[in-house]
């Protein structure tokens, strides 16, 4: 009985490579990924939007706020339905600095990632001993109030949001623009990259352990020494942060910041990301947030019935993959490895 | 006489109206297994409880190696030096076998999360030492075997063992033991004996709750019995064995003596 199995298939290759073959594995399969903004000729061309920049936003973006929310979602356990407050806050960042000072993007985004993550200490002190559904509910209203709160602040603008938010300057001979954004496509995949060694480096070592207890079972957690309230705190902290790296650069790639760029949806649809990729496992958020970042785009030229495929889509998914694609579960080693049965 | 590394004292835990353990005084010498026995409700794991910090006391106070433990946090509890294993088995299902226990090892590692994300010297021999410790612990326990096996997947009776072996990761001075025979057969229950009296000569003190006879007077240095919060008993096994208390708690009054 050997059925085909997309994750035994990846990590036996993986597992049976040495140092470099998989430093090799790794170089190809980013430099392939990096090559993303000349496909779009073909096949995956989008109609109506811009290829190139569908792939920076939604694509690339969503991709890595689906990451930062799996930090909470899915390493923790702790779902946070209010995950757009950090990219909201990001990018009003950005926004604000941007158009006030003559501080750059590059320059801003360690202030975007500083604040995010405050509101994330903040919100979390107060709010992190409650669990499920309370902490949704609590984090749903987070989401709001900052949204709410961009609405009728003047600073913000209002309803009118802040325009004219500069470019990133030139990384040497690459050069933003507005009609070929393969450079944005590169500095978002570098944040990706980072937010993936960032979590692949914590997952196996005390950080990953104490969330994995804690997800499983916080109380036994707490009474196997975990000190549960510091580490759930740290996994908002650092959902908060990439979140805020993502709202930093999506100011910065559109321009412009406005409210309601930050409602409950976009919350809604990065978790749907997440879980219909496959909640706790890095591929599968990736490969969630391309899917549906991408989706909607791709299939634009049914204008109207677009959504109700969408939806479509992911029903069906999600009955017959309830886990996500692919989902999280361990492989037992000693299995394979020693013939073990039992 | 050994010192004392556990004391209760006065110990009481109400639930409104409810009282669930009233004025009870306890002594756990170090390196002793001491049983606590007591018809179901009767307020043994609520003395559990209390003790891991999960009940806050209503009155009362627990001392534990010069510490008062009321009022402290889950963890820092466990860091002192307390460990338990739970009557339901609450495993870490989704980890192996031995994730389960180097989860327990890190209390008392210093790193914490920046360390552990740009690797300094320290984390990484944290995780060694952890590794070497958990291993140990499994070997000691005799589920080595299982250590890269997911903890759900596992047999009953090694979930069992898997619970004590976690609780020791922590390095505890004092073993909590929530009826580590529950479900056990009478071979598994001789074994689990055989395993508990290891763990006791290998430095550690244990407080078991169980209700096993045959398990209990087998192994414990002593027995303490709560019968409705109250403790009506306290000695050797063979006294309380005998002590007619004990046998009216446990089977009633005999109808010709009402």
């Amino acid at each position: 009985m050997k059925n085909f199995n997309l994750r035994d298939f990846g990590a036996d290759i993986w597992e049976r490579s040495n140092r470099p073959v998989r430093v090799a594995i790794v170089i190809v399969v980013i430099g392939l990924v990096a090559m993303m903004p000349y496909a779009g000729a073909g096949f995956l061309a989008t109609p109506i939007a811009a290829y190139d920049a569908v792939i920076v936003y939604p694509v690339a973006i969503f991709v890595l706020m689906s990451l930062g929310l799996n930090i909470v979602v899915g390493k923790s356990g702790m779902l946070d339905l209010g995950y757009v407050a950090f990219f909201a806050i990001g990018a009003y960042t950005m926004g604000f600095l941007g158009i006030h000072t003559s501080l750059n993007t590059w320059e801003i985004m360690p202030i975007g990632i500083g604040l995010a993550m405050l509101a994330g200490v903040m919100l979390g002190l107060p709010t992190l001993r409650l669990r499920g559904d309370y902490l949704a509910i609590v984090t749903l209203g987070f989401g709001e109030i900052i949204r709410i709160v961009a609405l009728n602040v003047s600073w913000t603008n209002g309803p009118n949001g802040i325009s004219g938010i500069p470019m990133p300057p030139d990384i040497g001979p690459l050069k933003f623009r507005l009609d070929d954004q393969k450079v944005f496509f590169w500095v978002v995949l570098a944040m990706i990259l980072m937010t993936i060694w960032m979590i692949r480096r914590l997952s196996v070592r005390r950080p990953g352990r104490a969330w994995e207890a804690i997800r499983q079972d916080e109380d036994a957690a707490e009474l196997m020494g975990v000190p549960t309230l510091k580490y759930k705190i740290w996994s908002f902290t650092l959902g908060a942060a990439v979140g805020g790296a993502a709202g930093v650069l999506y100011g910065s790639k559109n321009l412009f910041v406005a409210p309601e760029m930050f409602t409950l949806n976009v919350s809604i649809l990065i978790l749907a990301c997440v879980v219909f990729g496959g909640i706790g496992n890095i591929w599968g958020v990736i490969v969630g947030g391309v899917i549906l970042g991408y989706l909607p785009d791709r299939i634009r030229f049914i204008s109207d019935a677009r959504l109700l495929v969408f939806g479509l889509v992911l029903v069906v998914v999600m009955n017959f993959r309830p886990d996500g694609l692919l989902p999280r579960k361990k492989r037992e080693k000693a299995l394979v490895k020693k013939g073990a049965n039992s | 006489m050994s010192k004392t590394l556990l004391k209760l004292e006065n110990l009481t835990m109400k639930f409104g109206g409810v009282t669930a353990l009233n004025e009870v005084n306890l002594e756990v010498k170090e390196g002793e297994i001491l049983a606590l026995i007591g018809p179901n409700g009767a307020g043994k794991t609520t003395v559990f409880n209390v003790i891991t910090g999960v009940y806050q006391a209503t009155s009362g106070s627990v001392l534990f190696d010069g510490h008062n433990l009321v009022g402290r946090k889950r963890f820092q509890i466990t860091g002192l030096g307390v460990a338990r294993t739970f009557q339901n088995i609450r495993l870490f299902g989704d980890m192996t076998t031995l994730e389960n226990v180097i989860t327990a090892t890190d209390v008392h590692k210093k790193s914490g999360l920046v360390g552990s994300l740009f690797g300094t010297p320290r984390a990484r021999r944290e995780e060694r030492e952890n590794r070497t410790k958990a291993l140990e612990i499994l070997e000691f326990i005799g589920i080595d075997e299982y250590s890269d096996r997911l903890a759900k997947n596992l047999p009953y009776g090694v979930q069992r063992r898997l619970e004590i072996a976690r609780a020791m990761g922590t390095t505890p001075k004092l073993l909590l033991l929530d009826e580590p025979a529950a479900g056990f057969n009478p071979q598994e229950k001789v074994e689990l004996a055989t395993t508990i009296k290891k763990v006791r000569d290998a430095g550690y003190t244990v407080l078991l709750i169980e209700h096993d006879m045959s398990l209990i007077m087998g192994i414990s240095d002593r027995v303490a019995v709560l019968d409705f919060g109250t403790k009506i008993a306290d000695d050797s096994p063979t006294v309380v064995q005998n002590d007619p208390r004990v046998i009216e708690a446990y089977l009633g009054v005999p109808a010709d003596a009402s």
